[in-house]
């Protein structure tokens, strides 16, 4: 048993003599001047030039980055992120470095990033070891107490790094009339303050979980911006307003005017697990057929573009 | 008979009152009163619909799994003839639970009943490995530890499935401890012909278990076909058990506590006809008891994310902690030495050439470490990292892979040695820091002290592993102690505080950041992803200081295996040696649990294998096991980093996957040198 141990380890000794690099690269020119962000940490953040190659740890920032017209080198776990987010397509060339938990530091430094964008939390023992090799901008990703703004900070900084700072103004500003127009268009059926619940959630066997996305959730302060009035008011957590719930639990649901929107980009568990549960069948979106299932690929988490989709997918169930 | 009637009537009414209070809970504002008047039929259309889409299938459910595991723990322990056996404890649970998460990770949705199926298939596959492993029925403790040991890889290879599937079974990992929140009744109905038919049949075949009960050869002497009246029941029991996991996944322990909790009842219940039916009741008690405790606990709608698993496995635990210390100790001068087959005497040469073999793998498994993962760099490189001529990108590749590489490596020589220490003195071949809680306790202060103050250094972190690591050892050896230590009860209630442990791990995750299991699963699957430099001296410095100490009293650790009284003949004051022996044992793996996790396997395994290459004596086996696990840990690091990069799989996984079959065949050699 030894033996071929040994014979393996000398062999790759011996094989692997030789180098990937050449010894002491230079790094190259880069054009435009230096650029410096203020990311959510308060940190200031010195880049050389407006970065060009940029890799992105989240779904969200990943969507900001592709919407402001820079195609990023690297996302994690690309295959999930084309399955729930379809506001901004990734190109093919686009590296897949991971996944989102444990995203590989090797293949970050492969791609020679400018700038790698990561969520606040994420692992925040890869901030201070990336950060020895490559400027991190972190960003804030979701706060439930001011979740639009927090994404026009976000927005604005990622701008700014990538030097796109006028694309992402427009990005900021299309957004905002997207929102406006919703409104008006609410305004203009009558609809305003329709109370909504909105949702996720598994099925297991017989077991629901259910996710509601409270008061302060981005998509929540999305249909509140065009008008609506978030009907769900259990407890949620302070950084993504969501909360956890049983089908029972919705029986506070009560205004027979509530609409019912909820995220299913893969198994649907409202019409599989629950269309004959006698509680859900009691429930007014559920009596008065107003349940909105988001197109497939709806990330509830990402950038203006997504905030569009869904303020659009919103307000065209409602006005319906 | 008489004390049987009424303890049957008085548990009955029991079901009814909780049944009563469960209806009654729940996270609408549906309250006592409404459900008063809907059972007098008066109820509104609302309260209707809550209770029969919410609150009855919960309520039935929580029936259902209460008898079926009831029963199947009590016939489990008839035919182990063991009455620490149950579904737990023989990794049928775990078997069932991997086979469920297997086919939801690939993203299938099966019905109830094929995958009601599968679970059986999955249960009876752990089943026969532990029940053929350790000899069939013994009334040994070896049939749990076989069966926890099984029962750990299994959990290893679910949390695998975890992890790489994250988004797809989301919502799996509160089920993967039991949860009753049921939407409907599909799979309870589906199931309850299964449990009635499993249930009648094994009542049915009472009188044999009663015959089986007197042992194999009486049993055959009076004509019982005892072969198949076991295979028989075997069967039974795990169709009952998967029946349970497809509907609530695996509900902890409850299998385990049911039969014990109704022998107290009724001392004197011999026949099966009686035991199992009163087993299952009791079953109904624990589930529904554990239930209405925690939501009456953090009232409904914040105990909805905690599996009813939690509670019954910490009760459960609690009684088999009981159960240890009554049991009678098994004869603990009589037990042999640590090993399946010390056969090896270790000549010089023999010595000579195992420890030239792995002072070579020992230095090739870092280096290999440095230059594999997801990029491949070459030895080359690495001279240039050294003279510091590589560039920025190379230089931090290798920058943030030897920290890694250093934390595998001495978590994994930590652990080794701390098993070392930990079978010596409980002369027990399967005593290792997971399987006595150790790890588990070390593993909570931790994931307490990140969830309590997220930015906590790497002193700190260690310092709380180390802690939780002292309370766990603390309460492990307090237990066990009754006018003497008992081998065999150390580990069995080492395996009670593990399994606690591990539940409360789950409870804090869930309660506190229910939206990041992978980081979580992560943690407490063993990981050097992200670690500094700062974070593997605590785990250096302990080696440093512990290894040699307990090198130093090797003469102490060989007599502490011989037996219990040589050591003592010979003077050594056996209590207090055996004290230090543990405690440095565990503050090597509290270390390792601060550094990379809970690693399970390394403690257990390294610790053989040295034995096996140069003989039991603790002056070499001390060294060899070091290396061994250091270059165990590596490996399955170096592995893990590589084989499905960019992705990653923990260490702890690896090691899980890798050393189960080796843990099987030492499971093997035991059971010949016991038998033969």
């Amino acid at each position: 048993m030894r033996i071929p141990a040994l014979v393996a380890a000398a062999a790759i000794l011996l094989t692997a003599c030789g180098t990937t690099e050449n010894p002491a690269t230079t790094t190259s020119a880069s054009a435009g001047g230096p650029v410096t962000v203020t990311d959510a940490r308060g940190k200031n953040v010195e880049l050389e030039a407006p970065a060009r190659k940029v890799v992105a740890l989240e779904w969200g920032e990943a969507e900001i980055v592709t919407s402001l017209g820079v195609m990023p080198v690297g996302v994690a776990d690309t295959a999930g992120y084309k399955t729930w987010n379809a506001a901004a397509p990734l190109d093919a060339s686009v590296k897949d470095i991971g996944k989102r938990s444990e995203p590989s530091v090797d293949a970050i430094v492969a791609l020679d990033p400018d700038v790698v964008v990561i969520a606040e939390e994420r692992d925040s023992t890869l901030v201070p070891q990336l950060e020895k090799y490559v400027p991190v901008v972190v960003t804030k990703s979701s706060d439930a107490s001011r979740n639009l703004d927090r994404l026009r900070e976000d927005v604005r900084m990622i701008a700014k790094a990538v030097g796109k700072s006028a694309e992402g103004d427009k990005l900021l500003s299309d957004m905002d009339a997207k929102l406006a127009e919703g409104k008006k268009a609410l305004e203009g059926k009558g609809v305003a303050g329709t109370p909504f619940f909105m949702a996720d959630g598994w099925l297991e066997g017989s077991t629901v979980s259910i996710r509601p996305f409270g008061k302060g959730s981005l998509v929540s302060d999305i249909a509140e911006q065009v008008g609506l009035k978030n009907a769900w008011t259990g407890q949620v957590d302070p950084q993504w307003g969501l909360g956890q719930t049983d089908v029972e639990g919705l029986s506070v649901l009560t205004d027979p005017k509530t609409v019912l929107f909820y995220s299913a980009s893969e198994d649907d568990v409202f019409t599989t697990g629950l269309a004959q549960n006698p509680v859900w069948q009691r429930l007014p979106f559920v009596a008065s057929k107003k349940v909105t299932k988001f197109a497939g690929g709806t990330w509830t988490f990402g950038g203006p573009k997504s905030v569009a989709s869904i303020a659009d997918q919103v307000v065209r169930a409602v006005t319906a | 008979m008489l004390r049987t009637a009424a303890v049957t009537a008085g548990i009955v009414v029991a079901i009814a009152a909780l049944s009563a209070v469960h209806l009654t809970q729940g996270t609408s504002d549906t309250g006592v009163l409404d459900v008063l008047q809907a059972l007098i039929g008066q109820g509104d259309a609302q309260t209707l619909a809550v209770l029969e889409g919410s609150r009855v299938p919960r309520l039935l459910t929580a029936l259902l799994l209460g008898v079926a595991i009831g029963v199947a723990g009590a016939g489990m322990q008839s035919v182990a003839r063991n009455p620490l056996a149950s579904p737990d404890t023989l990794a049928v649970n775990a078997g069932a639970h991997l086979a469920v998460v297997v086919v939801a990770a690939f993203g299938l949705t099966l019905p109830t009943l094929p995958a009601g199926v599968l679970a059986f298939a999955g249960g009876l596959a752990a089943a026969t490995v532990v029940l053929g492993l350790s000899g069939g029925g013994s009334t040994s403790p070896r049939l749990v530890l076989v069966g926890s040991a099984v029962a750990l890889a299994l959990q290893s290879l679910t949390i695998l499935f975890l992890l790489m599937f994250e988004q797809e079974t989301t919502g799996l990992f509160a089920w993967g401890s039991g949860s009753l929140t049921v939407s409907d009744l599909d799979a309870t109905a589906r199931m309850t012909p299964v449990v009635v038919v499993a249930v009648a049949a094994l009542v049915a075949m009472g009188r044999s278990l009663d015959i089986l009960a007197l042992g194999d050869d009486n049993a055959s002497l009076l004509g019982l076909k005892v072969r198949r009246t076991r295979v028989g029941a075997v069967l039974l029991t795990v169709a009952l058990t998967a029946a349970a996991v497809t509907v609530a996944g695996p509900v902890g322990f409850v299998g385990l506590a049911a039969p014990v909790v109704t022998r107290l009842l009724v001392p004197r219940v011999g026949a099966h006809r009686v035991l199992l039916p009163l087993s299952g009741l009791v079953g109904v008690l624990v589930v529904l008891g554990a239930d209405v405790l925690l939501r009456a606990v953090f009232g409904a709608a914040k105990a909805l994310p905690v599996p009813t698993g939690v509670p019954t496995t910490i009760i459960g635990a609690a009684l088999l902690v009981w159960l240890a210390r009554r049991g009678r100790s098994s004869g603990g001068s009589a037990r042999q030495a640590p090993a399946g087959r010390v056969g090896v005497a270790g000549t010089r040469g023999r010595v000579v050439a195992v420890g030239v073999a792995l002072a070579v793998l020992v230095v090739a498994a870092p280096v290999v470490g440095l230059l594999l993962g997801d990029r491949v760099v070459l030895l080359g490189d690495l001279a240039n990292w050294l003279s510091g001529r590589t560039g920025t990108a190379l230089t931090f590749v290798l920058d943030q892979r030897l920290p890694r590489v250093l934390a595998a490596l001495a978590a994994g020589a930590a652990l080794a040695v701390s098993g070392c220490g930990i079978q010596s003195v409980s002369r027990n071949p399967l005593a290792e820091p997971g399987l006595l809680g150790i790890t588990a306790g070390a593993g909570l202060g931790a994931i307490a002290m990140i969830t309590l103050v997220p930015l906590a250094g790497a002193w700190h972190i260690a310092g709380a592993a180390g802690a939780g690591a002292v309370v766990a050892f603390a309460l492990v050896y307090g237990l066990a102690w009754r006018s003497g230590l008992d081998p065999d009860r150390l580990v069995v209630i080492g395996i009670a505080l593990w399994s606690a442990g591990m539940a409360l791990i789950t409870l804090l995750i869930v309660v506190s950041d229910p939206w990041n299991t992978a980081k979580a699963l992560t943690w407490m699957s063993g990981s050097t992803y992200g670690r500094t430099p700062d974070q593997v001296l605590p785990v250096a410095l302990a080696l440093a200081v512990v290894v040699p100490l307990l090198w130093w009293r090797h003469r102490e650790l060989d007599l502490h295996s011989l037996d219990e009284d040589t050591p003592r003949v010979l003077g050594v004051r056996v209590e207090r040696s055996r004290l230090a022996v543990l405690a440095g044992s565990g503050v090597l793996a509290a270390t390792a649990v601060a550094a990379i996790g809970v690693v399970a396997f390394v403690g257990l395994v390294a610790p053989h294998l040295a034995r096996s290459l140069v003989g039991g004596r603790n002056a070499r086996v001390l060294p060899v096991a070091a290396a061994v696990g250091a270059v165990l840990v590596s490996a399955a690091d170096t592995l893990g980093r590589t084989v499905i990069a960019p992705a990653q799989i923990p260490a702890g996984l690896v090691i899980a996957l890798v050393g189960t079959p080796y843990f099987v065949t030492v499971l093997w050699r035991t059971r010949e040198a016991r038998t033969g």
